[in-house]
């Protein structure tokens, strides 16, 4: 099942009313032009599932509609929230009051016509929406305007609600309803239609048939239910009910075993009934042999029913992911509640600092190359162990690699000693084996090592010598270099990669088929006095084999090597398209103080997944210390991003940074622009650049749901209010100055911008302008 | 060419709303240049300095018992008994205008250049060629409902000075929390709830020495800038739209070209809501309110003419500058069609930056697409590595965010 949010406006000129449509199509409706205003614009939110039951709300310019002709459905229900439609079907036509229902029959002949802009509902139900159970369609007549009242306001009541909150509706919430949408619709028609043709004489017999479904339903799980009981309940012979089932070219026996299999098909498939055997389901579905249902299961459908439920659920996981971004599943989260374990970690090596001592408490240079024992993969941790100690002053150069280098191997590791130890992996085991918070085993999702819960490769962590949660830690970027390829054939020209993937902003609405799709497109960086990266090629992402043998349907497990024989390379894409060099590093960050691993994707006050491009050279971060030595990690390194990020990725490019580490202690805070400081703030050679999330803390806010929540429940609003209350709360603090005087600057002086929306915790940040103070 | 002269008066103004009915102070040929007063609807906070002899101003805010020069405020209703007055307030900015194109028919875009923005010094003899501004911290402010010092809530009016003598920046001279106004009809006002009510300054709190050692560079530009929507007679003038409007970007400054849609014949295109300067994101309601005058080039696009140009299959505003385009998105790009008969007094129930974001990022990919000729594909990944995306307003009702891609992006233009 999906949401689809349509509007015009996606479209060029030429293309819209096609694609209007397209969307119509899907209700059984088609639509004519009235005016020349026609096809100006249409928006439209849907909810339609695989069965056949469609939702969907809408507003577009005025238009005449008229029906699809299809095969024998339910009359598809069409709702105008104002005044101003007329029907005409048959006889004269008629005023549509606003919220009225009216049904209309998918092989008559009617037309509704709005004179005006308009908007509406549309609900619509196909013959397969009731699971298998047969259902005695009404007989075809007029279109009808439903009188108010009764079952009319109760439907249309639903209708409006759920329309309204079609996008917030779980999955299960939209299960519930549009099997009451389904029935209530059949319902209705069954009502209104019939008895308009009340002289055609509908008989008696389809409506004894009817109750005899109704009272089988009921009688599902007795395993000792026969036709003579059935007959007997509704006061007929038995001859006579055989009968009545072979009008419809079926007999009773057949009938209700394919219904009981329908049954058993739905609760398995069911996660709210994950929780009981298969052979309970069975039994509760009227089988009292277990053999014998799993061999009419599998005639039936064609495996069998242990088979069929393993594949739902896998199913349900995949889609799981899909809607609700990356990160945890939540009964994943569930399931390690009650053990209480927290994921062993593979100890790091200590290696012996590959710097210069400190001699005499002059600053000292220290060097951290990126290589598999100076890496940690998708994720922090404050119980990982430091790879060196530093002392605050201490300048130090840190390689990081892209982990999106293995999207062309050839040019970004091939010859590279730290990047192929790095991204090493045959059938026998990997250089980096977990990437990801998640459990080692990947017993979730089945990806991989830390099943790809977190995607950066993290170069650190760093001891910082006395730091304690409390104080602040100043990360200052005194230079970045791109790192060339090794690879004789490139040496020396630099790479990158930018990858359209699904958490991306634009995964939900592409226009163009095939949907959904993610796209890779590599990159050459030029350097000079205008650097600037141009596209060499790009390809559709087509599933990829793993050396350790798992498929990758999509870019759902990172470092897996993109073999060059499996993709088709475009070439000439985005011609006469230089994009101009922000060269940053998207990860900055220090262990956060919860226990366990932390997801590597969502930033938060620990500072991490910022992807603010501001952060570049000259710039500095300040991040709250929140665990003993701080731990600093870098990765995630960029060469272009723009704000808000949108696919997904900026351009992904391995890069070495030199970094100064000034570590503050609590006590010299005050009057500083970082004391009280509870998030990372940036700081350019112009603006104090503040960080404002969805959810600011959310491992706190949602407890140990949160590496889950936060991929839900992200938005632009709650972003925005994070950034306003964080510079309110600047001024106000560093520079003294009242509320209302904040406000008046914020509002007059203060830019913000969207940071992200593909991380989970998506970002907007608040620029302030040194400029603005003259002391 | 000819240039022409628009001063303000309650004849060459309308106050609160778009609208194709009101008779064009002007016509105009494509071409032809035009330069515009406007005045800021704050002026009255601060009478003595915005207002007091300056002849164009004192017409348009003449409000007497008697008589009140410009009666109309909003797109609301004008027959009493009023909640506030007449129209209401259901829109606020005084507008000059409109000025009617010649030929220009619904289909065809408007380009308007800004050639030159000039503050609108104080003609009173104590402030005489200084230049001042209001910021209002209003009732519909982003913070309005998450304050954190007494009184809650409250309104805040500060008074700022415009420093044009070297590279021009506002200071801020003095504030006050607003107090229930009486108006010349008798109708008290406990908050800003209606447009042009003079401030008693006997009955309110000057506090002063705010904001010192602040200079806010300034960043001349007209909040609201459109043309009259098709859909209603009288368009409020808050929510930003498909024809422009209020849409509050300080982009839309000195050097700006804008490009609107037009919707109806003549496109009547109408000016105000001048700014000093604004924040992206406009949080408190207002930017630094002043009144300024504007130099205007008119060049009209037929919509025969728009295949092949950056402007074909353009339905929304868009605006060029040296440096970059912009796509304003906004939670609903035509609420006026989308929400129905109560659009312009429901939209303010809807506002959402993530459906601002949506709509921006379709039009930025659209733009790219026709404009561009890019896939679809070559369109998501630039705009992910090379396109920037800000909060425009969350202040007005239909909330923005801009999608920005920068000139330099493409070698060939």
């Amino acid at each position: 099942m999906s949401i689809h949010a349509f509007t015009s406006e996606s479209y060029p000129e030429n293309d819209r009313i096609e694609a209007w449509q397209d969307v119509l199509g899907g209700f059984g409706l088609r639509s004519s032009p009235l005016s020349a205003q026609y096809g100006e614009y249409a928006t439209a939110l849907s909810r339609a599932s695989l069965d056949g039951v469609g939702l969907m709300r809408f507003a577009a310019g005025p238009q005449v509609f008229s029906p699809l002709p299809r095969r024998a459905d339910l009359p598809v229900a069409l709702v105008p929230a104002e005044d101003g439609a007329v029907l005409k079907a048959g006889g004269s036509p008629q005023a549509v009051p606003a919220g009225r229902i009216i049904l209309l029959p998918r092989q008559n002949d009617w037309n509704v016509t709005f004179h005006r802009d308009m908007r509406a509902i549309v609900l619509s139900v196909t013959a397969e929406s009731f699971g298998g159970r047969k259902i005695s369609l009404p007989e075809c007549r007029d279109a009808v305007i439903v009188a108010p009242g009764g079952l009319a306001d109760i439907l249309r009541h639903t209708l409006e609600t759920t329309s309204e909150a079609l996008e917030n509706l779980s999955s299960d919430d939209w299960n519930t309803i549009r099997l009451a949408l389904a029935e209530m619709l059949l319902t209705l028609s069954r009502q209104k239609l019939s008895a308009t043709a009340d002289s055609a004489g509908i008989g008696a017999q389809p409506a004894l048939l009817h109750r005899i479904y109704e009272a089988i339903e009921r009688k599902l799980g007795d395993p000792d239910i026969t036709p003579a009981r059935i007959a007997q309940m509704e006061g007929i012979s038995e001859r006579y009910l055989q009968k009545l089932f072979e009008s419809t070219g079926d007999n009773f026996t057949h009938y209700l075993r394919e219904r009981r299999l329908q049954r058993c098909w739905a609760d398995l498939a069911n996660a709210a009934e994950a929780h009981r055997s298969v052979s309970d389901i069975a039994f509760s579905c009227g089988f009292s042999d277990a053999a014998h249902f799993s061999r009419s299961f599998r005639d039936r459908f064609g495996l069998s029913p242990r088979a069929f439920r393993q594949q739902e659920i896998e199913r349900l996981s995949d889609r799981g992911v899909r809607a609700e971004r990356r990160g945890w599943p939540q009964d994943a989260i569930a399931q390690l509640r009650p053990h209480r374990q927290s994921p062993v970690i593979a100890p790091a090596e200590l290696e012996p600092a590959a710097s210069t001592l400190p001699q005499g408490g002059a600053p000292a240079h220290h060097h951290l190359p990126a290589d598999a024992a100076h890496v940690h993969w998708g994720f922090f941790s404050r119980a990982l162990k430091p790879l060196i100690e530093i002392a605050s002053g201490d300048t130090v150069t840190v390689e990081t690699l892209t982990q999106h280098a293995s999207d062309d191997p050839e040019l970004m590791i091939k010859n590279d000693p730290g990047a192929e130890s790095v991204f090493r992996w045959t059938a026998e085991g990997k250089g980096v084996e977990r990437r990801g918070a998640g459990p080692m085993d990947a017993s979730i999702y089945g990806r991989g090592a830390g099943e790809g819960f977190g995607v950066h490769i993290c170069t650190g962590p760093i001891a910082v010598k006395g730091a304690e949660p409390g104080d602040v830690l100043e990360v200052r970027v005194l230079d970045i270099v791109p790192r060339p390829s090794r690879n004789p054939e490139f040496e020396g020209r630099v790479f990158g990669s930018s990858v359209a993937a699904w958490w991306g902003y634009h995964y939900d609405e592409f226009l163009s088929e095939p949907k959904p799709r993610e796209a890779v497109t590599i990159y050459e960086i030029f350097s000079g006095d205008e650097p600037y990266a141009q596209a060499l090629y790009s390809y559709r992402w087509q599933p990829q084999r793993d050396p350790s043998g798992v498929l990758h349907q999509t870019y759902d497990y990172p470092g897996v090597p993109v073999a060059a024989g499996t993709i088709r390379r475009r070439h000439n894409v985005l011609d006469g398209v230089r994009i101009p060099l922000r060269l940053h590093f998207g990860v900055i960050g220090v262990a956060p103080r919860e226990a366990g691993l932390v997801d590597s994707v969502p930033p938060a006050y620990f500072g991490g997944n910022l992807d603010n491009w501001r952060l570049g050279k000259d710039a500095a971060v300040y991040l709250p210390v929140s665990a003993p030595e701080a731990l600093l990690s870098i990765g995630d390194p960029h060469a272009a991003q723009g704000d808000g990020e949108l696919s997904g990725t900026a351009i992904e490019c391995s890069m070495t940074g030199t970094f100064r580490v000034v570590l503050h202690k609590k006590a010299d805070l005050a009057g500083r622009p970082f004391a009280d400081l509870t998030y990372p703030l940036i700081e350019t050679e112009t603006d104090w650049v503040l960080t404002g999330f969805s959810h600011p803390n959310y491992l706190a806010e949602f407890g140990e749901r949160g590496q889950s929540e936060v991929y839900a429940k992200s938005s632009l609003d709650l972003a925005m209010k994070d950034a306003f209350r964080k510079v309110r709360r600047f001024l106000m603090n560093t520079r003294g100055l009242s509320e209302d005087e904040a406000i008046a600057l914020i509002s007059a002086a203060v830019d913000f911008g969207v940071t992200q929306v593909v991380d989970g915790n998506w970002g907007v940040h608040a620029i302030l302008s040194k400029r603005l103070f003259t002391n | 060419m000819k240039h022409h002269l628009l001063p303000v008066s309650p004849a060459n103004i309308h106050w609160g709303y778009f609208s194709k009915k009101v008779a064009p102070a002007l016509t105009l040929k494509s071409g032809d240049r035009a330069t515009i007063e406007t005045l800021t609807h704050h002026a009255n906070d601060d009478y003595e300095r915005m207002i007091a002899n300056d002849p164009g101003a004192e017409s348009v805010f003449h409000w007497t018992r008697e008589h009140k020069a410009v009666a109309r405020r909003g797109a609301g209703p004008t027959e009493g008994p009023f909640q506030r007055g007449s129209g209401e307030g259901i829109g606020v900015h005084l507008l000059t205008g409109p000025v009617a194109i010649e030929n220009a028919e619904p289909g065809d875009i408007l380009e308007v250049r800004i050639l030159d923005i000039r503050p609108r010094p104080s003609c009173n003899a104590c402030h005489a060629g200084k230049c001042f501004g209001s910021n209002v911290a209003a009732s519909w402010g982003f913070h309005y409902h998450d304050l954190i010092e007494e009184p809650k809530p409250r309104e805040v009016v500060t008074i700022f000075e415009l420093d044009t003598s070297g590279e021009p920046y506002a200071k801020a001279v003095y504030n006050y929390i607003w107090t229930p106004q009486t108006d010349p009809d008798g109708i008290v006002h406990p908050t800003i709830d209606y447009p042009g009510v003079r401030v008693d300054h006997t009955r309110v709190k000057k506090r002063e020495n705010i904001l010192p050692n602040v200079r806010v560079p300034a960043r001349l530009h007209f909040g609201t800038m459109g043309l009259a929507p098709a859909e209603s007679d009288f368009v409020s003038s808050i929510p930003p739209g498909y024809t422009g409007g209020n849409i509050d970007d300080w982009r839309i400054g000195k050097g700006a070209r804008m490009y609107y849609p037009v919707a109806v014949p003549g496109a009547f295109f109408s000016v105000g809501d001048p700014h000093a300067a604004q924040g992206d994101s406009e949080l408190g309601g207002t930017a630094i309110e002043t009144s300024l005058t504007g130099d205007f080039e008119f060049i009209l696009h037929k919509n025969r003419d728009l295949g092949g140009t950056v402007l074909e299959g353009l339905s929304h505003p868009m605006l060029e500058t040296d440096q970059q385009w912009s796509m304003y998105g906004f939670t609903f790009p035509n609420y006026l069609a989308e929400l129905g008969q109560d659009a312009q007094t429901d939209i303010v129930n809807h506002s959402s930056l993530d459906k601002a974001m949506r709509d921006a990022f379709r039009k930025l990919r659209r733009f790219l697409m026709t404009v561009h000729h890019m896939s679809e594909d070559e369109a998501i990944a630039l705009m992910s590595v090379a396109a920037d995306f800000g909060v425009t307003q969350v202040v007005d009702a239909n909330w923005g965010v801009h999608g920005s891609i920068r000139k330099n992006v493409f070698m060939c233009t």
